[in-house]
């Protein structure tokens, strides 16, 4: 007997052209769904994100069918990606059947559902049904059993798992019932290729044909209907990320990582600055809303969040899309709160993480804009204190301009103002130039270059704060003051190269002033040395020792700069133990964002708890290399009560006292 | 209404002085300035006073200087004022209080100011008194180093500081000047359309000589750092101990037991 089913069984090809007309139904319900939510999303100002096409269509393909964001965190996410493609299969396997009954047959006279292929698409669908069945329920039971902290439960979750689990069970009940009344009596070794199916059709053998026609009848229009219920449900429920989520992965940006749109401040017709009400957002900003599955990766990682701060990633992005959707002409930042916007370390780890491609940290620049640029408002008066000085003196700390050279006294460097023709500007920032620990990293950044035999020059009283900190708080005026200055002056020395020791000053110099005119190469001094190990312009003496090393926000998920600074401490003789949160999922020191300038003033200390985490290791050595983690982390072991245990050093410290030749 | 501010200019406190060529002031090389810290109290009051009436008040900011204290002119105009005058004088840091208090006092006459406000004093010069000058030479009252300010449009409230933590309240009739102290308000800081509204307002520049008829009643002898001394040392203690460290410091920095 061949392999095959009557498609239609026992409810008969009248059902047809109704089942047409619901399926219609059901898709036109929810394109209206979605149409409703685009005139929400259109209240954005515009972008462009439909550039580079093809580009984005793979993206997109490989990040859904692939589930690559979503699996990467293991709990919820490979159940979440199993769960996808069994369900992918189940609907992939309906559209066969529909083709099948509706295309292929009558217009064709073909069966491609029968021998073999038959008996493989069963046992395909049948094993994608349990999986997704399996999957379901332990989704079911992490949510509502073992409840993750973080993870909200609302009544869009009963609906949609009940939703699932009664379409799962529906179908295989269905099929049971088909199976009892037809192959089981038939073609009982057809039905070895339909498990899921067989064990419901075990259900029915005792019943009689009319009682399980019957029940059948009923099931099948159950099952429809709940199909259709879902499919319009998709815009009015969670489901909805199905769709966002998914167009997310085509929409995320292209731009390097921490772009933010410069505001033209020669167009005199601008009369808001920064996001003050939705229409000051983009169209993507709010889409981003809708594309949020409330998953909490972000939450659970947000340095702020995680030290008992007013700030939520996850939280911020639902409350742009409440205020879109109910209160368009609400204040943006009295809705998410000045607090919440200003404990952002800006750290990156929530968009790193975040499976739905959102951007959550541009939208808190944007509001925190508004905040600085049309209020005049900081996060406290030592920030105040500290944007005057930047005016004033070019650093934050507010000493004299004029001494910020004075650190390199008599050391083997060179002023571009008396000289410049050198291989490299080291750009030191106000860190390394003012601050008595940074200063020794200066130093020792020297030490080794001139051990590489590398002419350093740098602009002394003439450089400038990058902009860094006051741009991220919000105060683009000022940051782009600076920033022309900066740039007028290095254009004008022909500068060929510049290496920084700060990964701020490193993204600011190499990425945020390209868009103002800057187009020299900008690096951090640890892929510097590590070209210049491996180009033997430089040897090191290894010595054991042990340590963790904490990966700066700005060198590693800004910049991906990850192996070098580790390779180089390894050849240093450097053991490595690594602390849980390492990598792209660094936790940050708490500095970023301009909260360097910020005292902490809410919940626990981010320094403190970074430190906890090195102090865990073991190692007796944390080892970083960025200036305001240094900063941080100095003061976090002092009054994290690790003094004497742990210690921190920069990695330009422990590579100049391995050199061979040391000058 | 119509309001003066009058700010100066000075170099950032954090700078290296070091005197000039003639020993009389500093050398202005290597110096960072910025607004008057006292003169941002009163350029501050003087545009809250301006929100208080609206368009009947009309505020003008006033500096005596070369072509840079257009900045801190721009930065007051920022903060609110509806326009600035610009005293070109570059020799403005090496008069007296009594030439400057003249030169403000010579501008001000006849135009009508109903208040005037000025810093208590300057973070350079520090003498306090060219406020008290402006209002002797226009015959106005006066009031100092204001922590409390009010005002109805009639008569000013204005509560100062005294000696010891102590405060006092007077109440002058306009037109009267005040100089405004450290804790009258936190200045604000300069949003960014009036940053750039500031660019369109008026500046008007008058060179000094229109305004200046008198010379200098105190005369600068020298300008220098503090001479160098030695620190002094205070011991305390039980005698016995205090006897042993006595001779131990002996000993070891100074020639006297050897």
């Amino acid at each position: 007997m061949d392999a095959t089913r009557e498609i239609y069984w026992n409810v008969g090809h009248g059902v047809v052209l109704p089942m047409y007309i619901l399926v219609f139904g059901a898709f036109a319900v929810l394109l209206w769904g979605f149409w409703q939510r685009l005139r929400l999303w259109r209240q954005g100002k515009p972008l462009d994100r439909f550039d580079r096409y093809d580009e984005r269509v793979k993206r997109a393909v490989s990040e859904i069918f692939g589930q690559l964001k979503v699996s990467r965190v293991k709990g919820g996410g490979v159940p979440h990606a199993l769960f996808f493609w069994g369900f992918l299969t189940l609907f992939g396997g309906t559209l066969l059947i529909m083709l099948q009954a509706d295309f292929f047959t009558p217009l064709m006279g073909v069966n491609l559902l029968s021998g073999d292929f038959y008996r493989g698409f069963s046992l395909v669908m049948d094993l994608a049904g349990l999986l997704a069945l399996f999957m379901l329920a332990g989704l079911f039971f992490r949510r509502f059993a073992l409840k993750p902290k973080g993870l909200e439960i609302v009544d869009d979750d009963y609906r949609i798992h009940l939703l699932l689990f009664t379409i799962l069970i529906t179908g295989f009940l269905m099929e049971g019932a088909r199976m009892a009344a037809t192959e089981l009596r038939q073609n009982p070794d057809l039905a070895r290729f339909s498990p899921g199916g067989l064990l419901a059709a075990r259900l029915f053998v005792p019943y009689g044909d009319d009682s399980i026609r019957t029940v059948h009848q009923l099931l099948w229009w159950f099952h429809f209907t709940l199909v259709l219920g879902f499919f319009c449900m998709i815009p009015y429920s969670k489901l909805r990320h199905i769709v966002t989520t998914s167009a997310n992965a085509f929409f995320a940006p292209f731009e390097p990582k921490g772009t933010l749109a410069a505001i033209n401040l020669e167009d005199e017709s601008i009369e808001q600055f920064g996001a003050a009400r939705i229409a000051d957002l983009t169209w993507k900003d709010l889409f981003d809303a809708d594309a949020c599955t409330s998953c909490a990766r972000c939450q659970e990682r947000c340095p702020a969040h995680t030290t008992d701060k007013p700030l939520s990633p996850m939280k911020v992005v639902r409350q742009v899309g409440e205020l879109a959707e109910l209160n368009p002409e609400g204040s943006l930042v009295e809705k998410v709160t000045p607090e919440a916007l200003w404990a952002c370390t800006t750290c990156r780890s929530c968009q790193e993480i975040c499976p739905a491609n959102i951007e959550q940290v541009n939208k808190i620049i944007e509001m925190r804009r508004t905040l600085t640029l049309m209020e005049g408002a900081f996060p406290g008066d030592e920030v105040r204190t500290a944007t005057s000085n930047i005016e004033v003196n070019g650093n934050p700390f507010g000493l004299a301009y004029a001494g910020r050279g004075d650190w390199a006294e008599g050391l083997p460097v060179t002023l571009l103002s008396q000289e410049s023709d050198v291989d490299i500007l080291y750009f030191v920032g106000c860190y390394a130039s003012f601050d008595k620990r940074n200063r020794a990293v200066a130093r020792n950044f020297l030490t080794i270059c001139s051990a590489a035999g590398i002419k350093v020059g740098i602009l002394g009283k003439e450089e400038k704060c990058c902009g860094e900190p006051v741009r991220k708080l919000g105060n683009e005026y000022l940051y782009q003051m600076t920033a022309q200055e900066n740039i007028q002056l290095i254009n004008g020395y022909g500068v060929k190269r510049i290496v920084t020791t700060c990964p701020h000053c490193c993204n600011t110099l190499g990425r945020d002033y390209r868009e103002l005119g800057l187009e020299v190469p900008v690096e951090h001094y640890s892929t510097f040395v590590h070209r210049l190990l491996e180009q033997g312009k430089l040897t090191l003496t290894p010595e054991p020792f042990s340590f963790t090393y904490h990966d700066s926000c700005y060198l590693g998920r800004y910049l991906d700069i990850i192996d070098q600074p580790r390779e180089l401490l390894r050849q240093a003789g450097g053991r490595l133990i690594e602390m849980e949160q390492h990598g792209y999922d660094s936790f940050c020191c708490g500095a970023g964002g301009g909260r360097i300038l910020a005292e902490e003033k809410l919940g626990t200390k981010i320094s403190e708890k970074r430190v906890r985490m090195a102090h865990d290791t073991g190692a007796p050595l944390l080892v970083s290399n960025c200036p305001f983690c240094l900063t941080m982390f100095e003061d976090g072991i002092k009054t994290g009560g690790v003094e004497g245990e742990l210690r921190v050093q920069d990695l330009a410290e422990i590579v100049a006292g391995r050199l061979r030749n040391p000058n | 209404m119509k309001i003066l501010v009058c700010i100066k200019q000075v170099p950032d406190l954090e700078s290296r002085f070091k005197p000039n060529g003639s020993k009389l002031w500093y050398d202005e090389a290597d110096l960072a300035f910025r607004m008057n810290e006292y003169d941002e109290y009163a350029v501050e009051q003087a545009v809250r006073l301006r929100e208080q009436l609206g368009d009947a008040a009309d505020v003008t900011v006033l500096s005596i200087g070369p072509d840079r204290v257009g900045e801190a002119l721009k930065k007051a105009m920022a903060m609110g004022c509806d326009r600035a005058v610009h005293i070109a004088d570059p020799d403005a840091l090496l008069r007296d209080p009594w030439q400057i208090a003249s030169i403000i006092a010579s501008f001000a006459g006849g135009r009508g100011f109903d208040l005037i406000f000025t810093g208590m004093q300057s973070q350079d010069r520090g003498s306090a008194q060219v406020g008290v000058l402006v209002a002797e030479l226009l015959g106005i009252s006066c009031s100092t180093t204001l922590v409390g300010f009010a005002c109805d449009g009639e008569y000013v409230i204005a509560k100062r500081e005294l000696e010891g933590g102590i405060k006092g309240v007077v109440k002058l009739r306009l037109p009267a000047l005040v100089t405004c102290q450290l804790g009258l308000n936190v200045p604000r800081y300069p949003t960014l359309p009036n940053i750039m509204k500031a660019k369109r307002k008026e500046l008007l520049v008058i060179p000094v000589a229109e305004l200046l008829a008198t010379g200098p009643v105190a005369a600068t002898v020298s300008f220098h750092p503090p001479m160098r001394k030695g620190s002094g040392m205070v011991l305390e203690g039980d005698v016995s101990t205090l006897v042993e460290q006595v001779i131990g410091i002996l000993k070891e920095k100074t020639a006297v037991l050897r």
